[in-house]
């Protein structure tokens, strides 16, 4: 379930840190024309079109949010059925104890789905996300939860092109500078 | 993959040319007489049932002569729980019950879209603006929708109305037949609500739609922030007004054709029916010019969002259903479930679940999917099924207090419907073909053009 591709690990990064979401979007936009797999991006809020642009697909946390409303809602109908028809039947201003009182069972059966889709899309997020309870999340640089943004290249021997000239392509687009992980911060707050 | 942002915003004329006035104009003839075969039917029709009507209930009168008491209590019972309205109805009650219905119905659309516009701009909203013309265009026919809805209600009163007639009489406490429900609703339900009311209420609506337009087109030809600041006071008011307005105007058209009835979630009922249906008219004008290579400048984001909000106001419609019909089944006192009691009976029982299916359950599933909002054809699916049911929806509100048990779906009321639409297309393609297809100096108009949903 935990997606292994968005876990930092050990791996070794080129990092390239912007201020500016145009230029990291040209940025991503000419390392993906030479076809240059970019790990992620982060940034302190979200940019249009920088998933597009990375070619990132489609999330299927949408099926998962279905899922748990319909079950939500069939947990829902079941429960008010066995309890006021099966089980202790009540007659409640005078309505017919049978699933013709089909009417009353809505607000439950409504909440029950509100409550299964928000605790499943919650669960579901995080997890997916590797941020659930547990995990050690690294974070590259401590500069992208606040104003800074990042974009984050692996270094490996699938990349098409070098690591020298992938960070002369990210030195042209205008980044503030350029790191590999790892290296010493040198930022005076 | 690629996004190339707009900087430029071609200027596009929509050409109501000879084929598309022959359809509307045909829509329009071939309604009229559809509808007027019908009414001849319906005539015929309902002088046999009259007949065999007197006859069947001679033979049970003469059967049943051993209990008199009880029948008695029956009628008196039926009586005082309101289903004596449509006591009076003849044949042209259908023909004319059609009318209002068809004509609340229509300007109901054109209602929705000014509303529409006075929200996007009061909540500074830039998505839509590439629409803004459709919703102009739709706009255009709230006079000649308003003068038909008010000739019929002028001409008909006493056929929908028994408030009408009830007040005619002039009853003073203590009289036989002395109505204390229909008293204390007098302040509002009077002929001078009737005659002065309803069309205050729709001049001031077409008022602020006439500067709303003018300020459009002003600002097409001479640009500036000036005109799109003073439409954002116009509208201000307008929601405002229409906030009040429109709750007295669906109470006096549509509500006091039950006047015993209280529910006071019908205003909010009847404006989740308008913006509903008119958003989906929007969406089959947008699909329209679409397919006739109009509009390319609307993006499949903007589509999308347009999607999403026929989506959320199917749910809202479903919400305020059920708020009504929920609060009434529970708490069953007699005064308001007359309302549900007459609907869920005879030929009206199948068409209550009809209407629920085609306006909530199936729209609902039908629009869920990411992908159907953004698929030309199912919201054309989508957008039909929404206005088929709350055709439907304002079926049961009228026909069930002006017709009763002899209403039926024939010719008259398919005829009816569709010269309403032939009229209607007509009208607001007439009115989008006078000015640009975009707003082009409108402020937001490439906030619109570069729109964006997200993945």
């Amino acid at each position: 379930m935990i997606d292994k591709k968005v876990q930092i690990g050990d791996k070794k990064f080129t990092l390239g840190v912007f201020n500016d979401e145009g230029k990291l979007l040209n940025a991503v936009r000419s390392l993906r024309k030479k076809e240059v797999n970019i790990f992620d991006c982060y940034t302190p809020f979200p940019v249009h079109h920088l998933d597009k642009e990375m070619g990132i697909k489609r999330t299927n946390l949408t099926v998962i949010a279905f899922i748990c409303g319909a079950l939500g809602t069939t947990t829902g109908f079941s429960l008010a059925y066995y309890m006021n028809v099966l089980d202790w039947p009540m007659i409640i201003g005078g309505k017919p104890m049978d699933v013709t009182v089909f009417t009353s069972f809505i607000p439950i059966m409504f909440e029950l789905t509100v409550l299964f889709t928000a605790f499943g899309m919650v669960i579901a997020f995080f997890t997916r996300s590797s941020m659930i309870h547990g995990f050690k999340q690294d974070i590259l640089d401590l500069r992208q939860t606040d104003d800074l943004m990042l974009l984050a290249i692996e270094v490996n021997e699938d990349q098409p092109i070098s690591d020298d000239e992938i960070k002369s392509i990210i030195n042209n687009e205008g980044a503030l500078e350029i790191r590999e992980r790892g290296q010493a911060l040198e930022v005076t707050y | 993959m690629g996004h190339h942002t707009i900087t430029e915003i071609t200027e596009e004329k929509y050409h109501f040319n000879g084929r598309s006035k022959m359809i509307a104009i045909v829509l329009l003839v071939l309604g009229l007489v559809l509808a007027g075969i019908g009414a001849m039917q319906v005539q015929n029709h309902w002088n046999d049932a009259q007949t065999e009507e007197v006859a069947t209930e001679h033979a049970e009168g003469a059967h049943h002569n051993e209990t008199p008491a009880e029948h008695h209590g029956e009628a008196a019972g039926e009586h005082e729980a309101g289903t004596h309205d449509e006591h009076g109805a003849n044949w042209m009650s259908r023909v004319w019950a059609n009318l209002l219905m068809n004509s609340y119905y229509f300007l109901l659309f054109a209602v929705g879209a000014l509303f529409f516009l006075a929200v996007n701009y009061v909540a500074n909203a830039g998505w839509a603006t590439l629409l803004k013309r459709i919703a102009e265009a739709m706009t255009s026919y709230i006079a000649v929708g308003f003068v038909i809805l008010f000739a019929v209600i002028v001409l008909a009163k006493d056929q929908f109305y028994h408030w009408v007639t009830y007040f005619d009489q002039g009853l003073a406490p203590g009289d036989a037949g002395y109505d204390g429900i229909l008293e204390s609703k007098s302040w509002l339900l009077n002929s001078t609500s009737l005659y002065f009311l309803i069309p205050f209420i729709v001049i001031v609506w077409y008022g602020i739609r006439m500067k709303l337009r003018q300020n459009s087109i002003k600002e097409d030809q001479e640009g500036g922030l000036g005109y799109f600041r003073n439409s954002i006071r116009w509208s201000a008011g307008f929601i405002f007004f229409f906030a009040f307005s429109f709750s007295a105007l669906s109470w006096l058209v549509i509500m006091s054709i039950d006047a015993h009835w209280y529910s006071t979630m019908f205003s909010v009922y009847n404006f989740a029916v308008t913006f509903v249906t008119s958003l989906s008219v929007m969406m089959m004008i947008l699909l329209y010019l679409k397919n006739k290579g109009y509009m390319e400048m609307v993006s499949d984001e903007v589509v999308h969002d347009l999607g999403k909000f026929m989506f959320a106001f199917c749910v809202f419609w479903g919400y305020i259903f059920l708020g009504q019909w929920l609060l009434i089944w529970y708490a069953n006192l007699p005064e308001e479930t007359v309302y549900f009691a007459a609907r869920l009976e005879g030929i009206y029982r199948p068409m209550f679940f009809v209407n629920i299916f085609m306006c909530f359950l199936l729209p609902f599933l039908v629009l869920m999917m990411r992908n159907a909002k953004r698929n030309p054809l199912v919201l054309l699916v989508a957008g039909l099924l929404i206005l088929v049911g709350h055709w439907v929806d304002v079926y049961l509100m009228v026909m069930p207090g002006v017709v009763g048990d002899h209403a039926s779906i024939g010719l008259l009321e398919i005829g009816t419907t569709l010269a309403f639409a032939g009229l209607f297309i007509y009208i607001v393609l007439n009115s989008l073909s006078k000015a640009n297809l975009y707003a082009k100096n409108h402020p937001y108009i490439l906030e619109s053009a570069n729109h964006d949903v997200g993945p």
